[in-house]
């Protein structure tokens, strides 16, 4: 509908006023053959009852509707006006034409967005600023903010046990595909595949280890002990199982390759050392030089699927 | 009340209160609540018309969905006309209907009612007892008119033998309207509107 005509300044020409608001012209659209004006929300209305012009009620349709001359447009687009929002205090006064880039940004638009400037970092009306309470607002924050945080929750119990579920049945076709291979070579050149990328897999989740001194290496660790409690700690960072025991064994030197199977070839290569990618076991002075992250080091200085070597001390 | 209905009272008010028929006492237009929704209107009784010299009182009702929709008005002042209900005041003008235009305004709409009690539409008729009489005789229509205009609407001429016959049924203890509608309805044959009244 139009623009109040008491906004204006002085006198609005009657053929800029719209016969059913009443209102200045807003967006107007006319007639095609008696050429009367009217604002598009205005005529639009109209002609959802009756599909006629409402001056004179000669037929008209939505589709034969028009827009209005330039002539009336620049009549239209220089009048001036008020502010919508000079009951807040706007004493602007503006072209008609000109209102709408105004309205975007005037500042005493009650509905304007502010931050708070008493700290709780939220953005609110203008006008509600006033009735604000930082308080009230972040309680209300973080009651939704828990709400959510339950669900989560709730969500992440439901998806662990379908993990659990994907896991136990994931190992049940382990051991189908282990049955299986024996039998069918395409099914154990697949079954190594999957073995191989479980291990790089495993080998990607675990941190990147320093070694400050190779010189702390325990080349012959107690079997009892030191071995178990890596095998434990391996176990629970998700080694697969099928390596596990090799790993094990290659915790001593007598699996060790020739670049590092006696104290004498290890003092000969021990420039090598900073080669190897090390990972960490996890909570043990202990490492793991891997296979696959280690394509690049020399044959002799590795073995399938790969080393673990304990320290006395020295990793980070 | 919508916006854009109460602001096209407002503004037609103002334009009702500063035309020349309000200031030579044809139109007068007064507000019967503070929303807007209801008005009281008054139109003069067009000279040479059985009408003349009465005041006719009209409810004004503005819809929520005006101008897209029509006033709805009726006459609160009893008249005797054959496009008005002698009843229930309602009346039949095609642009309280279907030929409202939204750029008609109070002032039109008061002015073509008053225009309709100088060129009644027999035809197109509210009250089919009056439109027969109407066009069946029109003298007695005429005094008809004059005399409920006289009772109710203030006029000047009184039709002392319709008077009469009304008095004579009221003494039988028959309400006065009553009586009148009967006595208008039965070309004032008292023995005719007395059958009636008490059968
Ligand atoms: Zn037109
Ligand atoms: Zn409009
Ligand atoms: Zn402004
Ligand atoms: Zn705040």
């Amino acid at each position: 509908m139009g623009f109040d005509i008491k906004r204006f300044q002085g006198d609005v020409d009657e053929e800029l006023i719209c016969p059913i608001c009443s209102g200045v012209l807003e967006d107007p659209l006319q007639a095609p053959a008696c050429e009367h004006a009217f604002c598009r929300a205005c005529i639009t209305e109209w002609i959802s009852r009756q599909p006629t012009c409402p001056v004179d009620r000669q037929a008209v349709t939505a589709s034969q509707l028009r827009p209005v001359p330039r002539i009336l447009r620049n009549l239209l687009s220089r009048l001036c006006t008020s502010c919508d929002n000079a009951p807040h205090g706007c004493n602007a006064v503006l072209k008609l034409d000109s209102l709408a880039s105004h309205l975007v940004d005037c500042e005493y638009n009650p509905k304007r967005l502010m931050p708070c400037e008493a700290g709780c970092g939220l953005v609110i009306p203008k006008d509600e600023l006033a009735e604000h309470n930082c308080v009230r607002e972040l309680r209300v924050l973080i009651a939704s903010q828990q709400g959510k945080l339950t669900d989560y929750q709730q969500e992440l119990t439901e998806q662990r046990l379908i993990i659990n579920e994907h896991k136990r049945e994931l190992a049940l076709l382990k051991e189908f595909m282990r049955a299986m291979r024996v039998s069918n070579p395409a099914m154990r050149a697949l079954a190594d595949q999957m073995e191989r990328e479980e291990v790089v897999r495993w080998a990607s989740s675990l941190a990147r280890a320093r070694v400050t001194r190779w010189g702390g290496m325990i080349s012959t660790p107690d079997d009892v002990l030191q071995v178990m409690m890596i095998k434990r700690s391996l176990s629970e960072s998700g080694c697969p199982s099928h390596i596990i025991d090799d790993l094990m064994e290659n915790c001593h030197e007598r699996r060790w390759p020739p670049g590092l199977s006696s104290l004498e070839t290890r003092q000969n290569n021990r420039r090598l050392y900073e080669k190897y990618v090390c990972k960490r076991v996890p909570g043990k002075q202990a490492v793991l030089v891997l296979q696959c992250d280690n394509t690049h080091v020399d044959e002799h200085m590795m073995v399938e699927p790969g080393l673990v070597m304990i320290f006395a001390h020295g990793i980070e | 009340m919508a916006n854009i209905a109460a602001k096209r009272i407002k503004r037609e008010f103002k334009e009702v209160m500063k035309s020349e028929e309000v200031a030579d006492g044809t139109l007068k237009l007064e507000l019967v609540n503070n929303s807007w929704t209801e008005l009281k209107g008054q139109i003069a009784g067009p000279s040479e018309t059985p009408y003349e010299g009465g005041k006719f009182i009209l409810e004004i009702k503005v819809p929520e969905t005006y101008p897209f929709n029509p006033p709805k008005i009726r006459f609160l002042t009893r008249i005797w006309h054959p496009n008005v209900s002698s009843v229930t005041g309602a009346i039949c003008l095609d642009i309280l209907k279907d030929q409202w235009a939204a750029a008609l305004t109070l002032r039109t709409v008061l002015l073509s009612i008053q225009a309709l009690l100088s060129a009644a539409e027999p035809n197109d008729p509210q009250d089919a007892v009056v439109a027969k009489q109407y066009r069946e005789n029109i003298e007695l229509f005429h005094l008809t008119a004059q005399h409920w205009t006289n009772v109710y609407a203030g006029g000047p001429n009184v039709i002392l033998d319709f008077v009469q016959k009304v008095q004579m049924l009221t003494d039988m203890g028959v309400d006065e309207n009553q009586a009148r509608v009967a006595l208008s309805t039965f070309d004032w044959e008292l023995e005719r509107a007395t059958e009636q009244l008490f059968s």
